[in-house]
């Protein structure tokens, strides 16, 4: 049933000069499916990581105390002014090269490449995510943080009740945004070879020569989470939506 | 605007000493490792020329994607749906599009070289990873170009009719003017984005900046002179990328108080 | 109403409080006291300094000098956040600008705070919420965001999350001014019963007539300092101070009530 649909659609695609008869070879077919699901293991990883690591440098950033402030806002404008893959080859080259000195050798290293994706683009995306929570916790009235105070809530308090679900709610569509600048951002892996569906599909291409077939895949997978990505982003919006505040 | 404001916009300011220190202690780290000074001094021309590299990219780049963006952004906002249909389908396709999975595909789809007339152009890797980021460039120039021409309201048109103005002049004087106004932040951080973008280059063997940190790392094989070249680059991009985006705050506010 | 304030305990008591914003002198020596039980209205023109003296009180401002004794507590030797914030918790406030919870529904901004800061039980504090919904009239609006009340309504809301609190004393911050006029009438009719049951309170208000019925004295500010404080009576009608006859005879209404008393 589904390997004569496959047929049917590599004879149709064939018609228009595009060939994915290695969809049939069981190997190069697993090994692609393989680079999607660690793409999909990427970004189930990174996303909440952005997002905790955006909150508590938000946190940071508005707590109005300089030596918490500071650092984090040093970090914020290093991170946002950088690319993201030099911070990749830094991380990966550097840090970990010193971390596996320091340990003891390579082989007693636990940070694969793998963990360092992960760890730099999930922490490059919490950087704008930081920027657009503060924006929000700043937008949130003075008096009505005033009259947290007054009932007695401290300013962590005020930080989790009031100000942080209130910028969540203003800075949402860009935090939408940063995720989906964060699924694409998974692909500099490849050049660390962590394989995700990129590398993957490189692997396959420098066989067989099929370039524009496997980016037509791709640019569909990426398309189709991002879209997922969107999705959910809106359902949130509208869940959290409460009459008489914001657009 | 709220007190909360106050003292995180002074953290902006206070960033500048902290910065200052980090870049006089890597100085003060090169002055005092002589050995690892010299190395670097040396390969600084290579890595100059790499960078101008990423810098010629991102302009190029960034030329044709507006060019072809502001048509896109024009189509999207026709009311005729086969013309609005393929803009709108081209910014969903390429906005959502890594751009390194863009660069690999016109690097790999493009012939090395093409016939114009019956002579054979070369058509260099380094040309094609512009045009890699000129899609998506296209399509981000698209969507900020609609929010601007969408951000002037109707009635200035009216009111501009209401003057004795005639269409090409109430373009001219009255509605561009406004749209750039209005588009100038955002196509500054794209511009920076791009030009952050052009590292990617380096993966499909282009000789950028990053490529040619990696060339002098192989080179030199030593520990301080990796982690020291590897900050050499992300400097590099950071003084000229942070002017770029602390400009574009400054128009941002200044536009938001208007 | 007992007028004998001589024989019970102050709750409030300033003494020649001193505040300054930079080179701004708000509050010149004031001197202020609130036995337990009673309600005392602060009046005066505007800028004269009354809503500050309610921050002082509640510690959200800090005097530069002078003595502020609430319930036993030194308001003005508090130095750390966490004894400011164990003095909010007894210490109700009620804004001028309502200041609900945009995200929150009534009943969570009712109980966020006995929950969150005072650890009572969620089924417990709803139970108090409840009641004192019904208390401000608004039982059937349980559920709304602020966003779908009126300003009165809201400001109803506003009182009854100070009271969530089980608070000693209750600050209202010129709680009608941002009302529309026909929405005055149900907060004032909310805090008039309160007062009669006894809620220690300090009022910053326009409202004179108000002022004057619930009462048990009435403090005038003038330019930073409290030029009186005696019973409503006696403020009203019996003042020989020219600033205060005048202030209270600018509010038409009480022109006539002054005339119709004085026979003129």
């Amino acid at each position: 049933m589904i390997d004569a649909a496959l047929q049917r659609f590599i004879e149709l695609a064939a018609t228009l000069g595009l060939h994915y008869d290695f969809l049939l070879s069981g190997t190069e077919v697993r090994s692609w499916l393989a680079g999607m699901g660690t793409t999909l293991l990427l970004v189930a990883l990174a996303i909440p990581l952005s997002l905790a690591a955006g909150i508590a440098f938000a946190a940071a950033l508005t707590s109005g105390r300089p030596w918490l402030a500071l650092p984090v806002r040093a970090y914020v404008e290093l991170t946002r002014n950088t690319p993201t893959l030099v911070q990749l080859m830094f991380a990966f080259f550097a840090l970990n090269m010193l971390l596996s000195r320091a340990l003891g050798g390579a082989a007693h290293n636990p940070f694969t490449p793998f963990f360092w994706v992960v760890a730099v683009t999930g922490l490059h995306v919490a950087a704008f995510h930081a920027e657009a929570l503060r924006g929000g916790i700043e937008a949130v009235p003075a008096p009505l943080v005033e009259a947290a105070q007054a009932t007695g809530f401290s300013s962590l308090e005020i930080l989790r009740f009031v100000t942080l679900p209130l910028a969540l709610r203003t800075a949402l569509p860009a935090l939408v945004n940063n995720l989906v600048n964060l699924v694409k951002l998974t692909t500099i892996g490849s050049a660390i070879a962590v394989g995700e569906v990129t590398y993957a599909s490189i692997m396959i291409w420098t066989q067989r020569d099929n370039v524009l077939e496997l980016m037509i895949g791709i640019l569909l997978f990426f398309g189709l989470i991002n879209l997922t990505v969107s999705r959910i982003g809106r359902l949130v919006e509208r869940r959290l939506a409460v009459p008489g505040y914001g657009a | 605007m709220s007190a909360a404001a106050l003292p995180a916009r002074g953290a902006l300011r206070w960033a500048w000493p902290w910065l200052a220190a980090a870049c006089s202690a890597i100085l003060l780290w090169w002055l005092l490792d002589a050995r690892l000074t010299r190395d670097l001094l040396d390969w600084l021309p290579y890595l100059a020329s790499g960078f101008a590299m990423n810098v010629l990219i991102s302009m190029l780049a960034m030329t044709l994607g507006t060019l072809g963006g502001v048509a896109l952004g024009a189509m999207e906002l026709s009311a005729t749906r086969i013309v609005r249909a393929p803009a709108v389908a081209y910014v969903q396709v390429f906005r959502n599009a890594p751009h390194l999975v863009l660069i690999f595909a016109t690097t790999y789809i493009f012939p090395f070289e093409i016939i114009v007339a019956g002579h054979y152009l070369p058509f260099p890797d380094w040309l094609k990873a512009v045009l890699g980021l000129a899609i998506p460039a296209a399509a981000y120039v698209a969507e900020i170009a609609r929010g601007a021409i969408q951000s002037v309201p109707t009635t200035q048109w009216d009111a501009a009719k209401g003057i004795g103005l005639s269409r090409g002049q109430t373009l001219r004087w009255i509605i561009l003017p406004q749209c750039l106004r209005r588009a100038l932040p955002p196509w500054m951080n794209l511009y920076a984005s791009i030009t952050m973008s052009t590292a990617l280059a380096s993966l499909v063997g282009v000789h950028e900046l990053l490529h040619a940190a990696t060339d002098a790392s192989t080179a030199v094989r030593r520990d301080d002179f990796t982690i020291a070249i590897y900050l050499t680059v992300l400097l590099a991009f950071f003084l000229f990328c942070y002017p770029i985006s602390r400009l574009t705050r400054r128009l941002e506010r200044h536009l938001a108080r208007r | 109403m007992a007028q004998d304030f001589a024989n019970r305990p102050n709750l409030v008591d300033l003494q020649d409080v001193h505040l300054s914003f930079g080179e701004v002198e708000v509050l010149k020596g004031i001197d202020l006291t609130v036995a337990k039980g009673d309600a005392v209205s602060i009046i005066g023109p505007s800028g004269s300094g009354k809503s500050t003296i309610l921050r002082c009180i509640n510690g959200l401002a800090q005097p530069q000098a002078g003595r502020i004794t609430v319930a036993g507590v030194r308001v003005d030797t508090l130095r750390s956040e966490a004894e400011r914030i164990a003095l909010r918790k007894r210490i109700g406030v009620v804004f001028q600008q309502y200041n609900l919870f945009p995200h929150l529904t009534v009943l969570e901004n009712i109980t966020l705070a006995p929950v969150r800061i005072l650890k009572v039980p969620r089924a417990e504090a709803e139970g108090h919420a409840r009641d004192l919904l019904a208390r401000v009239r608004l039982a059937d609006k349980v559920l709304a965001y602020p966003g779908e009340l009126s300003g009165g309504q809201q400001q109803r809301v506003a009182i009854a999350r100070a009271l969530a609190m089980r608070p000693e004393l209750v600050l209202f911050d010129e709680v009608t001014s941002a009302l529309d006029p026909e929405m005055v009438g149900e907060v004032l009719a909310v805090i008039r019963e309160l007062v009669r049951e006894g809620l220690t309170s300090i009022l910053v208000t326009h409202e004179m007539r108000f002022a004057e019925e619930i009462s048990d004295t009435i403090a005038f500010t003038e330019n930073g300092r409290i030029v009186a404080q005696a019973p409503p009576a006696e403020l009203f009608y019996r003042s020989d101070n020219p600033r205060i006859r005048q202030f209270i005879g600018g509010f038409q209404g009480f022109r006539d009530a002054v005339q119709d008393r004085e026979g003129i």
